[in-house]
């Protein structure tokens, strides 16, 4: 009895609308019409041969491949420097952490600023020595590495927090028998500690994975997919087709269909990387 | 199409404005409510509650800026109240206008639509299709409601199908706005009626000085219908037309069309004369009165956005001999039946809202062009209103120029952000005019065929 009111939340605002997002991808319909003719799997089959949808997918692809790594290779780095034990870490590890307390709308702002091609602080520093000036957001090359340097500020210290206290986790023991053995400090950070942060480490990159996948905030406030559909991902290409009608009239079905197929492409992704993780992680010491 | 230049700022605040408003709407009711009821729509008891959803924003800015679009529609609304105890009308703050159409569709999945929305023309083939909308064409009518005063264009932007859906809320047109100090240290004429499209340029690139951050135009590369509508205004000066006389066919990718881009394309790519706004929330704006650039093709409502800079307002420039045709983005209040009563007590405040008292009253207040021609056209109005709004008076004789409307489609949206793209491709230098505008006629064929 007591789960009831928790029970009945959950499936109004979770089970309903995955059941009604499932019925109108069935359908040919917009929001606004009450006109909703049935029309088979046919929304699901256009998918592959709509050239938006797959240039979104491809961007979401390179920014994916981009932003992963870098962001998770960045945090191991951080993470060991902010595991010393130097005066004002508590600062450091404050600094590299407030990112991400930022709303990302703020976070856009200030880089809409700092990469602004004609004003920013950005093309005016590397301006000083000869570099640019660079176009960033407003050049259809730039604006998808611009958009993952954006996105790594703002998620690095979630990521480094999590290796932050896995390395704590590392026992010292090993870490000084291997020294006593006359284990060299990369060679004991190779072969000892980077193993057992296998499990952070498959935690991070199912996690970035999506997220990377499902990318929309930044895109949605800053580059608004463009220029020229060079920064336009799935998820902001789906609230195109379902809140506007850009790309069609009655393109919410269409819409409603993407997000399954975009569900399922990243339950086969999370499915791949933990049968991966499984082979290579070791989850005890 | 009223674009707020105060978009980006406006971006936090929309709850808590909403939430405000709701608060004052309902405070200043109270008032009304005490007195006994003998308005038309209700005897004794409770008023007619109705909902209004607007895009002005709130009546202070965050900047503590006295709003005066937002103050002239709040004070008649109050003044309506006063005067109508059997009807309350509150006034909702909801969104800035690019994004009106997205409020109201989701407004309308859960049943919680307005009475009473502003929203922009080209939304009105789509909003025919919701199920309570309004169909006012009977009511228009009314010969008391006086429907044919309205301007022309606007009056058919409401209208879809042979059926009016919208009464017009604002309208607007695109003329250029110039810094009379830049031209004068530039050494250079200010625009004249008689300027061409090649004076423009030229004039354009001898304000541009990379060395100083100043340019001399500006134009919104985001390809959303901002981009679009500032090239139609070209296109059809230089002859051409968006689609052919039954809307069945792209007619942009026309040598006038070519032409109109080839333009864009001269200023933008070779001259590098243009600051291309990709972002498109505010900074030409900013840029423009921090005098950065020389020169704008922007609406009567960018005006108070200019407090810094000593401007001009001129018609467009032509292509050779051709006309000055500029465009108008008249913008509706679109109607819902909720129900009770609503509708009619809906009726009776637009009626009034829009009746020529009250549009006078708002352009003094706000700056906005009349959109009843009686209003536009009385004796003393323009010197009025120019004396209050230096150069407003331009952009009420340029409503002449106004002589053709954007195709009313459902489908509309679709085919400006196809043109938008062609546009700022080309803007950007990545494809020639007449390749880009004949992809984009291949892919506006197929939309219009039904694919």
């Amino acid at each position: 009895m007591f789960v009831l009111p928790s029970v009945l939340l959950v499936a109004l605002f979770s089970i309903f609308p995955v059941v009604w997002g499932f019925v109108l991808s069935l359908q040919k319909a917009s929001l606004i019409s009450p006109n909703r003719p049935f029309v088979g799997a046919d929304n699901y089959t256009r998918i592959a041969s709509d050239p938006v949808a797959v240039k979104a997918a491809t961007n979401a692809v390179i920014y994916t491949f981009l932003f992963v790594p870098s962001s998770i290779i960045l945090a191991l780095f951080l993470a060991v420097a902010l595991n010393q034990r130097i005066r004002l870490i508590r600062f450091y590890r404050l600094a590299v952490f407030i990112p991400v307390a930022v709303s990302t709308i703020a976070t856009g702002v200030m880089f809409m600023w700092v990469f602004d091609a004609n004003f920013g602080i950005a093309n005016w520093t590397l301006g000083r020595v000869g570099l640019g000036p660079f176009g960033w957001f407003d050049s259809p090359s730039g604006a998808m590495p611009s958009l993952v340097i954006m996105t790594i500020w703002g998620w690095l210290g979630f990521d480094t927090i999590i290796y932050l206290a896995a390395l704590q986790g590392v026992p010292h023991e090993l870490a000084e028998a291997a020294a006593v053995d006359g284990a060299t400090r990369w060679s004991t950070f190779r072969t000892i500690t980077l193993p057992l942060l296998g499990p952070a480490t498959l935690l991070l990159v199912v996690w970035s994975t999506i997220s990377a996948v499902q990318l929309f905030d930044e895109v949605y406030f800053v580059t608004k997919g463009g220029p020229l559909g060079a920064t336009s991902v799935p998820v902001f290409y789906i609230y195109k087709l379902a809140f506007t009608s850009s790309y069609g009239f009655s393109a919410a079905g269409y819409a409603a269909a993407l997000a399954y197929a975009l569900f399922v492409v990243i339950l086969i992704l999370t499915l791949v990387q933990f049968w991966m993780g499984n082979r290579v992680v070791h989850y005890s010491s | 199409m009223r674009r707020t230049h105060r978009a980006k700022r406006k971006l936090v605040v929309p709850a808590v404005a909403a939430i405000a408003l709701i608060a004052v709407a309902c405070t200043s009711g109270s008032d009304s409510g005490s007195t006994s009821a003998s308005g038309s729509a209700g005897g004794s008891g409770a008023p007619i509650e109705l909902t209004m959803w607007h895009g002005y924003g709130d009546v202070i800015d965050n900047q503590g800026q006295t709003n005066y679009e937002a103050k002239s529609l709040t004070d008649l609304v109050n003044e309506f109240n006063d005067a109508n105890p059997g009807i309350h009308v509150n006034l909702v703050y909801t969104a800035v206008n690019d994004h009106a159409l997205e409020k109201l569709t989701v407004g309308m999945q859960g049943g919680q639509q307005p009475d009473i929305a502003y929203q922009y023309g080209t939304s009105i083939p789509q909003l025919s299709t919701a199920p309570s909308i309004m169909d006012l064409t009977d009511r228009v009518q009314d010969p008391s409601f006086k429907w044919d005063d309205f301007v022309q264009g606007a009056r058919d932007a409401a209208t879809f199908d042979g059926h009016v859906y919208g009464i017009p809320a604002l309208i607007d047109n695109l003329a250029i706005v110039y810094n009379k100090d830049m031209f004068a240290s530039a050494g250079i004429d200010p625009p004249t009626a008689d300027w061409t499209w090649d004076d423009f340029r030229a004039a354009a690139q001898t304000l541009t000085d990379p060395s100083k951050q100043q340019w001399g135009w500006a134009f919104p590369t985001d390809a959303t219908e901002d981009t679009v509508w500032h090239y139609d205004a070209m296109l059809w000066e230089a002859g051409g037309d968006i689609l052919n006389a039954d809307n069945t066919q792209a007619a942009f990718n026309s040598p006038a069309g070519v032409e109109a881009l080839t333009a864009l394309q001269q200023m933008a790519v070779t001259d590098k004369s243009v600051y291309l706004d990709q972002q498109n929330t505010g900074k030409t704006d900013q840029l423009f009165n921090s005098g950065n650039i020389g020169m704008l093709v922007t609406g009567p409502w960018a005006l108070s956005a200019y407090p810094d800079v000593d401007y001009g307002v001129q018609v467009m420039p032509t292509f050779g001999n051709g006309p000055h045709t500029t465009i108008a983005g008249p913008d509706m209040w679109v109607m819902f039946d909720n129900g009770d009563g609503r509708a009619d007590a809906a009726w009776q405040f637009m009626s009034w809202l829009t009746a020529a008292q009250q549009v006078k009253a708002d352009s003094m207040e706000a700056g906005h062009l009349p959109t009843r021609t009686s209003v536009g056209q009385a004796p003393g109005f323009q010197e009025a209103f120019d004396k209050k709004f230096p150069g407003e008076g331009l952009f009420v004789q340029n409503l002449e120029n106004v002589t053709k409307a954007r195709p009313v489609l459902p489908t509309y949206d679709e085919i400006s952000r196809i043109m938008g793209e062609a546009i700022v491709t080309v803007m950007l230098g990545q494809a020639e005019p007449q390749q880009a505008l004949d992809d984009a006629a291949t892919k506006v064929n197929a939309v219009l065929a039904g694919g």
